[in-house]
C-alpha cells in the first residue's frame, strides 16, 4: 500500500474534522425535510388512527382547495413584504445616523442592537401589552394627542392586528439590518465622497451615486436573511395574536404547527412543509440571483 | 474581505466634513440620534416600569406614566407561585451546553473549510449557507418524529441537539472567516515541527482565536436562549421549561384576567442576561454578525 | 507459598467485601420495593386552574380519606380549555404523558381515543350503570362503540330570558325563532331593554356550539358521525344562518355580537340590557348574585326552534378517562368510580354548584332546595345535541368557525360560505375514510 501523500492525509483529516458537523446538520435539517417529502404522500391523521396510509398526491389536492392555507399564505406574504421593506428603510436610516460622528456614539450603538438580542417571545409579550386595547400605552398616547376618541382594539381587528405585528417585528429586527448596513457604510472609502463633493455634488447625489450602489451587496444579503426569517415567523405571532382574530394573522408556520400539534394531521402537515419549503427556495434563488448579478455589476462598475 | 470593526475612525467618511454651511445637520442629527435611542429603548423601559407598578396603576385609565408607588410583588409572585429559578436554570443549561457543543463541533469543521480544502468543500459550504435560511417550522415535524422514536421528549437533549445544529452554520461561517485571517506561517512552522493537524488546532490555532470563539459563543448563546418553537413542542413538563415558553404561557394561564405585572416581570428577568451580554460585548456581537453574514 | 496464601487471604477478604456489598445492595432494593408497595399510589390529574380549588377541597379530600393508599395529585393547567387540550396533545405526542386520569371536555374524546391514548372502559362498566347518566353524556364518551370517558359534569347551552319583562308585557316565553324576534322587537320598542337577543358570534368554539343549536332547531345537521355525511350546504344550514343574520339586521342583536364570547354576552345580559341570552349554566349563579341588576328576574328554557322541529341544546361538560400510558389503571378506575358515584357527586354539587352528570341528582330534593332551577335544567339537558363525536372534530370545527364567521361578518355570502365549508369538510373526512 502506497503511503498517503501529505495532501491526501490532509484531506482525510479535513473530513474527520468536518464529519460531526455534517452529520448533525444532516440529522437536524436534511432528514426532516426529506422525511416531509416522503410523508406528504401518505395520509396519517386521526381519521386513519395515526397510521400512515399511502395516498399519493391527495394531500396536495386538499391543499389547493384549502381556503385556510391560502389565507395564511397571503397573511405571510403581507407580513413579510411590509415588515422587510420597512425594516430596510428604517435600518438604512439608522445605519446612516450611526455612521455619523456624535457624542456618545458607542452608547447609542449599543442601544441600537439591543432589540435584536432580546427573546422574540418575551418581546411579543411586551408589545401585546403596549397594544392592549384597554390599558395599552399606544391607545393612551393616541387619546392624549386627540387623534382618536375611543381606544382602538389593536389586536382584535384583523387589519390592525397585522399592523401591530409588523410594527413589533420591525422594532425587533431592524437592528440586524442596521448592523449589516453600518458595516457596509464603514467599508466605503471616504476618498470617493471627497472626490465627488469636489465636483460639487449634493449629499443626496453622493448618497444615490456612491452609498447606495456600493451598499447593494449588504442590502441584498440583509434582504435575503430577513425574508427567509420573517417568512417562517412563529414566536412573535404565536405570542402576540395566536393567529387571531379569526385567523387574520395566521401565518403559514402557525398553520403548519396547528395542523401537526393540534389536528395531528401529519401527512397534510408534511405537504404544507413541502410547499412552504419550495416557495422559500424559489424566493431565495431569485434573491441570490439578484445578489450575484449586483455584485457582478458592482465589480465591473468599480473596475 | 476583512472583518469590519466598528471601532475604526468614521469621521473621515463624512462627506460633509468640510462644509460648515450645512447647519441643518447639527439640528437634525441630535434629533435623529435621540429618536433612534428612544425607538430602541422605549418598549423595554416600559415593560421594566410595568413590572414594578402596583396592579391598580397597571390597569389605570388614563395610563400612569410616573407612578408614586413601586412594588416587587410581581417578581415575588413569579418565584413563589412558579418554579422560576428552574426556568432560568433550564434556559442557562440548555444554552450553555449547546453553545459549547456547537463550538466544539463547529471549530474543527471551520478550520477544515478554511485551510484544508477537503473534497466537496463547495457543496458543504453551499449546504451551510442554505441551512442558515431555514425557519425552524420546516424541520420541526421531522424532529418531532425523531424525538418520539428516541423517547427524547421532556429531555434536555431534545433541545440541545437542535440548538447545536441550528447554531452550527453561523459558528462555522464566523470561525472560518477568522481562521482565514490568521497568518499561515505559524501553522507551516508547526507542521515542520511535526504537529498533527489536530494538535495544531488545539495547541496553536484555537488559543490564538480565543476572542473569535467568545464572539461566536455569545451569538450562539443568544440564539439558544431565545429559541421558542422547539422548546414549546418538545418540553411539556413544568420543571424543564425554558424562560421564553414559560413566560409566554403565563398569559395563557388565565382566560379572563391577564396577569400583566408578572408577565412584565418575567420579560425583564428573561431579557436581563441578554441585556448584560449586549452591554458588555456590543463590539463582539457586531463583529460576529457582520463576519457571519457578510462572509456568507 | 507464603505469597500465595496471602494472596488468597486478600482475595477472600475482597470476596467478603463484595458479598457484603451485594447483600446490602439487595437489602436496600428489597426494602425499597416493600416500602414502595406499601406507599400510596399517586395519580396525576390535570385541570384548569379555577377548577382545581373546588376539586381539591371537595372530591379529592373525600376520596383520599376513603382510599388512603391512593393519592391524587392535581396539576393546575392553563385556564383556557383549548390550551388544556393542546397541553394534553403535546404530552401524549411526546409519548410520556405524565397524566393518569384524563379530565376531558366532551369534544376531545374521539380525538384522544382515535389517537390511541385512552384505555377502553367498555368492559368495566355495565349498561345498567350507564343508564343513570344522561344518554347524550354517555354517547359523548364513546368512539367506535367503545366507551372511553365517564361523564362527571354536564353542561348544556340554553336560552335565558327576563321573565319580569315578559310578564309585564303579558307575553309568553318564545317557542320559535320568529317568536324570539317578535318578542324582542316588542320589548325593544317599549324601551324595556336596549337589545333583544344576545349570542356568541366570535370565531371560536363557542360559535359552533351556538350554531348547532340553531341548526338543530331548523332540523339540519352538521356531520353525521356514522356515515360522515356533511349537511352544511343543505337548506337548513342556510336557514340557520339567515336567522342569525336577521337578528342583527332587525336590530334585535347588537352588530358587535360577531365579536362576542360568553363573558361579553353575560355582562350585557346581567347589566339588564337584553331580554334574551343564549349561554351556559354558569351564568345563572352570577346573574342571581347580590347586586346583580337582574337578580331573581330571569328564567331558563331550552333553545327555540322552527315550527314542527324541536329545540337543540349543545352538550358540553367534562368526563374522566384513563391514559393508556398510566401505570396505575386499577387505582385510576377506583377513582373514577368514586367521582361518578351518587354520593360523591351530590356532595360536590352542593358545595361547588356544578351541573351533575347523573340524571337523578337534578331532581334530588336537597339539591333542588339549593338550586331551584335544576329540574328545568334537566329538561334542557334532555334535549342535548352532540357536536359530532368524530376523530377529526377539532379540524372540522375550525373549518365551520372560519366560514360561519366570514358570512356573519358579510365577507362571504351564506351560500358561498357553506358550500366551501362543506367541500373542505368532505375532502378532509374523505382523506381519512379512503385510507381507512
Amino acid at each position: 500500500m502506497a503511503p498517503l501523500t501529505l495532501e491526501q492525509r490532509d484531506r482525510r483529516t479535513a473530513w474527520m474534522l468536518l464529519l460531526p458537523a455534517v452529520l448533525l446538520l444532516l440529522l437536524v435539517f436534511a432528514y426532516p425535510i426529506g422525511r416531509a417529502f416522503w410523508l406528504s404522500l401518505f395520509t396519517k391523521n386521526l381519521g386513519t388512527e395515526l397510521q400512515a396510509v399511502f395516498s399519493g398526491f391527495t394531500n396536495y389536492g386538499r391543499l389547493i382547495g384549502d381556503g385556510r392555507f391560502w389565507q395564511s399564505f397571503w397573511a405571510t406574504i403581507v407580513f413579510t413584504t411590509s415588515a422587510v421593506i420597512l425594516e430596510l428603510l428604517l435600518g438604512l436610516g439608522i445605519a446612516l445616523v450611526l455612521n455619523q460622528k456624535f457624542f456618545g456614539r458607542d452608547v447609542v450603538r449599543t442601544i441600537a442592537i439591543l432589540p435584536w438580542a432580546l427573546p422574540t417571545a418575551l418581546i411579543g409579550l411586551a408589545w401585546a401589552w403596549i397594544f392592549n386595547d384597554q390599558f395599552g400605552v399606544v391607545n393612551d398616547i393616541l387619546l392624549r394627542l386627540g387623534l382618536i376618541r375611543n381606544g382602538i382594539n389593536w389586536l382584535g381587528e384583523p387589519a390592525l392586528a397585522m399592523v401591530a405585528l409588523v410594527f413589533a417585528d420591525v422594532w425587533k429586527t431592524t437592528p440586524f439590518i442596521s448592523i449589516l448596513l453600518l458595516a457596509g457604510l464603514q467599508s466605503i472609502s471616504p476618498d470617493l465622497y471627497e472626490a465627488y463633493s469636489i465636483e460639487g455634488a449634493s449629499p443626496w447625489q453622493s448618497f444615490r451615486r456612491i452609498t447606495l450602489p456600493l451598499l447593494m451587496p449588504q442590502i441584498l444579503i440583509a434582504l435575503l436573511f430577513r425574508f427567509a426569517q420573517s417568512f417562517g415567523i412563529f414566536d412573535l405571532v404565536a405570542v402576540m395574536t395566536g393567529g387571531g382574530p379569526g385567523g387574520a394573522t395566521e401565518v403559514v408556520s402557525l398553520y403548519i404547527y396547528s395542523t401537526v400539534m393540534r389536528y395531528l394531521d401529519f401527512g397534510y402537515g408534511a405537504a404544507l412543509v413541502v410547499v412552504t419549503f419550495s416557495l422559500l427556495v424559489i424566493a431565495v434563488a431569485i434573491v441570490s440571483f439578484l445578489l450575484s448579478r449586483s455584485s457582478h455589476t458592482k465589480h465591473s462598475g468599480a473596475a | 474581505m476583512t472583518t469590519i470593526s466598528n471601532s475604526q475612525p468614521i469621521a473621515t467618511s463624512q462627506p460633509s466634513r468640510h462644509k460648515p454651511k450645512m447647519t441643518w445637520r447639527s439640528i437634525l442629527l441630535p434629533i435623529a440620534v435621540v429618536l433612534v435611542a428612544l425607538f430602541c429603548l422605549a418598549p423595554v423601559l416600559w415593560q421594566l416600569q410595568t413590572s414594578f407598578k402596583v396592579n391598580q396603576d397597571i390597569s389605570a385609565v388614563p395610563t400612569v406614566y410616573f407612578p408614586t408607588r413601586y412594588t416587587l410583588s410581581h417578581y415575588i409572585e413569579l418565584f413563589t407561585r412558579r418554579p422560576f429559578w428552574r426556568y432560568i436554570l433550564n434556559s442557562a443549561f440548555v444554552s450553555i451546553t449547546s453553545t459549547a457543543l456547537s463550538l466544539a463541533i463547529g471549530a474543527p469543521a471551520a478550520y477544515a473549510l478554511a485551510r484544508l480544502r477537503p473534497r466537496g468543500e463547495k457543496i458543504v459550504m453551499a449546504g451551510i449557507l442554505i441551512v442558515t435560511l431555514f425557519p425552524g417550522i420546516l424541520v420541526f415535524l421531522g424532529l418531532l418524529e425523531i424525538v418520539q422514536v428516541l423517547h427524547l421528549g421532556n429531555n434536555y437533549l431534545s433541545l440541545i441537539i437542535p440548538y447545536t445544529a441550528i447554531n452550527l452554520p453561523l459558528t462555522i461561517l464566523v470561525l472560518r472567516s477568522f481562521f482565514q485571517q490568521l497568518p499561515k506561517d505559524l501553522e507551516d512552522a508547526a507542521r515542520v515541527d511535526g504537529y498533527t493537524i489536530v494538535q495544531m488546532l488545539t495547541h496553536i490555532v484555537l488559543p490564538m482565536t480565543l476572542p473569535a470563539l467568545v464572539t461566536t459563543g455569545i451569538l450562539t448563546f443568544i440564539f439558544a436562549w431565545n429559541e421558542f418553537i422547539f422548546a414549546l413542542t418538545f418540553i411539556t413538563r413544568e420543571d424543564l421549561k425554558t424562560i421564553p415558553v414559560a413566560a409566554a404561557q403565563l398569559g395563557g394561564s388565565s382566560a379572563f384576567e391577564i396577569p400583566f405585572g408578572p408577565i412584565a416581570a418575567a420579560t425583564v428577568l428573561g431579557t436581563l442576561p441578554l441585556v448584560l451580554l449586549v452591554l458588555f460585548f456590543q463590539r463582539k456581537i457586531v463583529q460576529g454578525l457582520t463576519a457571519g453574514a457578510v462572509k456568507g | 507459598m507464603h505469597d500465595l496464601h496471602l494472596h488468597l487471604l486478600r482475595h477472600r477478604r475482597s470476596l467478603q467485601r463484595w458479598g457484603l456489598f451485594f447483600g446490602v445492595f439487595l437489602g436496600v432494593i428489597l426494602t425499597s420495593l416493600l416500602v414502595m408497595a406499601q406507599q400510596p399510589v399517586t395519580l396525576n390529574l390535570l385541570m384548569t386552574a379555577p377548577d382545581a380549588q373546588p376539586w381539591k377541597q371537595g372530591l379529592i379530600r373525600d376520596f383520599e380519606t376513603q382510599n388512603p393508599r391512593i393519592r391524587i395529585n392535581i396539576i393546575e393547567g392553563p385556564n383556557a380549555t383549548n390550551l388544556l387540550e393542546d397541553l394534553y396533545t403535546s404530552a401524549f405526542i411526546l409519548g410520556d404523558s405524565p397524566y393518569d386520569l384524563i379530565n376531558m371536555d366532551v369534544i376531545w374524546t374521539a380525538k384522544f381515543a382515535s389517537a390511541g391514548w385512552l384505555l377502553d372502559l367498555t368492559d368495566r362498566v355495565s349498561p345498567e350503570e350507564l343508564q343513570a347518566f344522561s344518554p347524550k353524556d354517555v354517547e359523548g364518551g364513546r368512539y367506535n362503540d367503545r366507551l372511553y370517558r365517564m361523564p362527571i359534569r354536564s353542561d348544556a347551552g340554553m336560552l335565558y330570558y327576563r321573565k319580569d319583562l315578559l310578564q309585564e308585557a303579558g307575553l309568553q316565553p318564545p317557542e320559535t325563532f320568529a317568536d324570539l324576534i317578535r318578542i324582542s322587537k316588542t320589548l325593544q320598542e317599549k324601551d324595556a331593554a336596549q337589545w333583544g337577543y344576545i349570542w356568541q358570534g366570535r370565531q371560536y368554539e363557542g360559535l359552533v356550539a351556538m350554531f348547532i343549536e340553531v341548526l338543530e332547531g331548523f332540523g339540519g345537521f352538521w356531520v353525521n358521525p356514522d356515515t360522515l355525511d356533511v349537511g352544511l350546504d343543505r337548506p337548513e344550514a342556510l336557514q340557520a344562518i339567515a336567522f342569525l343574520k336577521d337578528t342583527v339586521k332587525e336590530g334585535v342583536s347588537p352588530p358587535g355580537v360577531t365579536t362576542y364570547q360568553e363573558e361579553e354576552t353575560r355582562r350585557l345580559f346581567q347589566g339588564g340590557q337584553a331580554v334574551f341570552l343564549r349561554s351556559w349554566p354558569y351564568v345563572w349563579p352570577l346573574a342571581n348574585q347580590e347586586g346583580s341588576p337582574v337578580k331573581g328576574k330571569i328564567a331558563i328554557q331550552s333553545m327555540v326552534h322552527a315550527p314542527g322541529q324541536t329545540g337543540g341544546s349543545c352538550l358540553g361538560g367534562w368526563g374522566l378517562g384513563i391514559a393508556k400510558s398510566s401505570r396505575h389503571p386499577k387505582e385510576a378506575w377506583t377513582a373514577i368510580q368514586f367521582f361518578t358515584s351518587r354520593e360523591a357527586q351530590k356532595r360536590f354539587i352542593l358545595n361547588a354548584g356544578y351541573v351533575p352528570s347523573r340524571r337523578e341528582l337534578f331532581t334530588d330534593p336537597e339539591i333542588v332546595a339549593k338550586y331551584g332551577h335544576y329540574p328545568q335544567l334537566l329538561e334542557v339537558v334532555d334535549q342535548a345535541v352532540l357536536r359530532p363525536p368524530i376523530a377529526q372534530y377539532a379540524q372540522v370545527s375550525d373549518i365551520l368557525q372560519r366560514y360561519l364567521s366570514a358570512t356573519l361578518t358579510h365577507r362571504l355570502s351564506p351560500e358561498q360560505a357553506m358550500q366551501s365549508a362543506a367541500a373542505e369538510t368532505r375532502r378532509l373526512l374523505e382523506s381519512g375514510k379512503q385510507a381507512a
